[in-house]
């Protein structure tokens, strides 16, 4: 009699032990990694500017990184602790005479995943600044053109 | 791609490139304003730099890089000696409104592109003006014009890129082998847009309407 009370004993604490096992399988774990600072190089028209040397500054102008871009034109570098602005340097390999520059700046909120890359202005849109250069074009044409009508009818007009 | 970036040239490069550029502008609208009146000459000048400004925007990718139209033959064949002052503006739009090229490199880019612009506008005007072509003849003059244009805008930019340390052959080859399929695509465009135009308007192109011996 004795002896099936400790084996119950033994049983439930047994039970008791793994369900508590079961309990602590609950706890919340927090695994931290800071993510990569990505970039990506690209040419006018989308081609990938492959095999570039990238060069990243830290906010006080030192040299940080020095790296290439892989074959779509991307590179990532881990961002260092305490500093939130770099100033990204592509110069492309292939085509001599290119070079980009882009500051990355991770207090703003303006950065990160579809960033400028290139140092390319995103603050208007292609189509605008077609019209912008036409625009430009058409009124020293048309100036031109009002400037050689007015000396037209100067010289026979007035006659 | 013979339009070079800020942050490449040194100081000298880049201030020589803005003088020779100022200078030659300033005697080609001498040239032209004594033999012609200029400000006729503005709006065609504004048309062929409007095609210039957007051709630029026009990329075909080329093994690992990318290349895009220069039409700077083009437009020594159609403006002449006016070719100069119109690459001029057109980089100028381009380093602003594209951030193609650099503002700093305004001055060597022109130089890049218009000298041998003002060459191609050479090699097709003379024999044209003087053997009184006829249309074919006139339309594969300006084709060889086209091209070389863009090739001499390729070895230019090489040139000048000599200075980032580098060996002109190995900048040259790389730069003339991608820009191959511009110097024909170019060639084709500008003999049939020539071929055309002494067709239809030849006064357009600066030639009267009976080059052709018939």
């Amino acid at each position: 009699m004795r002896r099936r009370l400790i084996y119950l004993i033994l049983v439930l604490l047994f039970l008791f032990l793994s369900s508590a096992g079961g309990v602590s399988a609950h706890r919340l774990h927090i695994h931290h990694q800071i993510g990569a600072i990505e970039i990506k190089a690209y040419y006018g028209g989308g081609t990938p500017c492959r095999d570039a040397n990238v060069t990243i500054y830290d906010d006080e102008g030192n040299l940080y990184m020095e790296g290439v871009t892989d074959e779509s034109g991307e590179f990532s570098f881990p961002p260092k602790i305490g500093v939130d602005e770099y100033r990204v340097v592509v110069e492309s390999t292939h085509m001599v005479g290119h070079r980009g520059e882009t500051t990355i700046n991770m207090s703003s909120s303006g950065g990160g995943g579809a960033g400028a890359a290139g140092g390319a202005g995103e603050e208007m849109p292609l189509y605008v600044r077609i019209a912008a250069g036409l625009g430009y074009l058409l009124a020293l044409g048309g100036a031109a053109a009002a400037y050689s009508g007015w000396k037209m009818k100067k010289r026979y007009g007035g006659g | 791609m013979v339009h070079i970036s800020d942050g490449i040239l040194s100081t000298p490069i880049l201030s020589a490139g803005w003088a020779i550029s100022i200078v030659v502008m300033a005697a080609t609208i001498w040239w032209c304003e004594k033999r012609r009146d200029l400000s006729e000459e503005i709006p065609r000048l504004s048309v062929m730099t409007a095609a210039f400004f957007i051709a630029s925007l026009v990329h075909i990718p080329v093994g690992p890089t990318s290349v895009h139209f220069i039409l700077n033959g083009l437009m020594g064949v159609v403006l002449g000696v006016l070719a100069y002052p119109a690459i001029f503006i057109g980089v100028l739009l381009q380093a602003f409104l594209f951030q193609h090229g650099g503002v700093t490199t305004i001055g060597v880019n022109t130089l890049n592109m218009g000298i041998p612009a003002l060459i191609a506008g050479a090699i097709f005007r003379i024999p044209v003006g003087r053997l009184r072509l006829c249309e074919v003849s006139t339309g594969i003059v300006a084709a060889l014009a086209g091209g070389v244009g863009v090739l001499l805008a390729a070895l230019f930019a090489s040139l000048t890129l000599i200075v980032t340390g580098r060996q002109f052959f190995e900048i040259a080859g790389a730069l003339v082998v991608a820009h191959t399929p511009i110097i024909i695509i170019e060639a084709i465009v500008t003999g049939s847009i020539i071929s055309f135009l002494i067709k239809v308007k030849p006064e357009l192109i600066g030639l009267g309407r009976s080059q052709c011996e018939t």
